[in-house]
């Protein structure tokens, strides 16, 4: 039940992230965008059971590639392919990383913030450089990722704190059953 | 209890493998929906973005107070003079104004917006509009604002609508140099900047900074002639061709208000 909760919670939050961090103003002075949705999937990572947290991984993939979605003269430039990739793999690797702890803490939270946000990015601007052509690395292109990984760093504990506060269960082991993670599905709850 | 992990994880894999299969037209239409759903969180974002925005330029400190309400009252004063000689005028001025209305004065068929937000993506430079297709909006058209070129439209929902700008690298418009016979592509960065490269144009050019950039308007293509695209800023050859570095006609960091072209009147 209380899985259940957190999983909902965590869908509902989803869309709104997107709508939230469009609302956001750039930072100065190269306008560099703060993105909320990758420090929002890795609290659910984390937070969640081994499946609900895959199923969580597949709707933020969703709602990141439908958000980025661009058609371009009938052809797709970045699908849903390498978004649902690229969030199943990291919920697989933030599971194992909460499964050796024991327990989710603030500091693998941001932690993963700061390389989900970064590997999100470079796999979005690769992703472009294959389809596009070209490979145009300058210090814009390594601002453009640098500075919302090291916002999403430094946000991911007030969001950690925030949810906590809404969910003050999710970041608790469950009782008599230990954390959740491969070990235990979270699906018997 | 296996069974049902293990199902679970069937039922993921179908879903992973459905949705990674779908084409452009569902892909589309997915998208269309998703910015439905999205469209009243956005709406109210815009709405709560602008009250806060406006808070924080409303509060003023006691003296700024005092010197802007000392100025109010001598601008009263002065202007209630003005206007009782400038009464029998108010008519005429009002229609003059309308007359001289981008919307009256365009040749196109316009559709006025108001810009949501601008979307938050590192490689694209996307903006959200409150118009979509139960206004008659749909995907490629053009969008301007009274100073110049904004981009194009992509994704369309009921009452909302997607704006790719012209800084961003895939918005490709065919443009001439206002006084010379040169034409080039423009297209924005791949991690946009605000300014704009027009490529293709010859070696030898002899663009000078200040030079007015229009839309050329090709035949098939979705932007018509004779926008006002840019300024150049520079020019530097290249091995094959020159390029020229734009700034963009509109200023595209605070757009509040855009037009939809929806066809020429």
């Amino acid at each position: 039940m209380r899985t259940t909760l957190l999983f909902l919670i965590l869908l509902v939050l989803l869309p709104i992230s997107i709508v939230v961090q469009d609302q956001l103003p750039p930072i100065p002075p190269m306008q560099e965008r703060i993105f909320l949705l990758p420090i929002l999937f890795c609290f659910g990572a984390l937070a969640l059971p081994l499946i609900p947290a895959l199923f969580f991984a597949l709707a933020t993939a969703l709602v990141q590639g439908l958000a980025l979605l661009q058609i371009q003269s009938g052809q797709i430039e970045l699908g849903l392919v390498g978004p649902i990739v690229f969030f199943l793999g990291w919920t697989v690797i933030l599971q194992m990383l909460s499964e050796a702890t024991h327990g989710m803490r603030w500091e693998f939270h941001a932690f993963g913030s700061f390389l989900v946000t970064f590997t999100l990015l470079a796999g979005e601007f690769l992703i472009l450089c294959v389809k596009r052509g070209g490979f145009p690395v300058d210090e814009m292109v390594l601002f453009r990722m640098a500075v919302p990984s090291a916002a999403a760093l430094l946000i991911a504990p007030l969001l950690y704190l925030l949810l906590s506060s809404l969910v003050p269960y999710a970041t608790e082991p469950v009782p008599g059953q230990g954390r959740p993670g491969f070990g235990n599905s979270g699906l018997e709850l | 209890m296996k069974y049902l992990q293990i199902a679970a994880l069937v039922l993921l894999i179908a879903a992973a493998i459905f949705f990674s299969a779908l084409g452009v037209g569902p892909l589309g239409r997915l998208q269309s929906a998703f910015l439905g759903l999205l469209s009243p969180l956005s709406h109210s974002g815009s709405v709560v973005k602008n009250s806060i925005g406006s808070l924080g330029t409303d509060l003023m400190t006691l003296d700024q107070l005092q010197s802007e309400y000392d100025r109010l009252l001598a601008e009263n004063k002065k202007l209630r003079a003005e206007n009782n000689g400038l009464r029998d005028l108010q008519q005429d001025n009002d229609h003059l104004r309308s007359v001289l209305g981008y919307r009256e004065r365009s040749s196109f068929r316009l559709i006025p917006a108001v810009v949501m937000n601008h979307s938050a993506e590192a490689w694209w430079n996307t903006i959200k509009i409150n118009r979509g297709s139960k206004d008659g909006i749909a995907p490629d058209m053009p969008v301007i604002t009274d100073r110049g070129l904004v981009g194009k439209t992509t994704a369309v929902s009921d009452d909302m609508a997607e704006v790719v700008l012209v800084t961003d690298e895939n918005c490709k418009v065919a443009a001439n140099v206002e006084g010379t016979k040169e034409q080039g592509i423009s297209a924005g960065a791949r991690a946009p900047e605000g300014e704009l490269q027009l490529a293709f144009l010859s070696k030898l050019a002899d663009l000078q900074p200040g030079q007015k950039v229009y839309t050329a308007g090709v035949s098939g293509g979705i932007f018509p002639s004779g926008i006002a695209l840019g300024t150049v800023k520079s020019f530097h050859a290249r091995e094959l061709d020159g390029e020229a570095i734009l700034e963009p006609a509109a200023d595209l960091g605070t757009l509040d208000d855009v037009f939809v072209v929806t066809g020429a009147k």
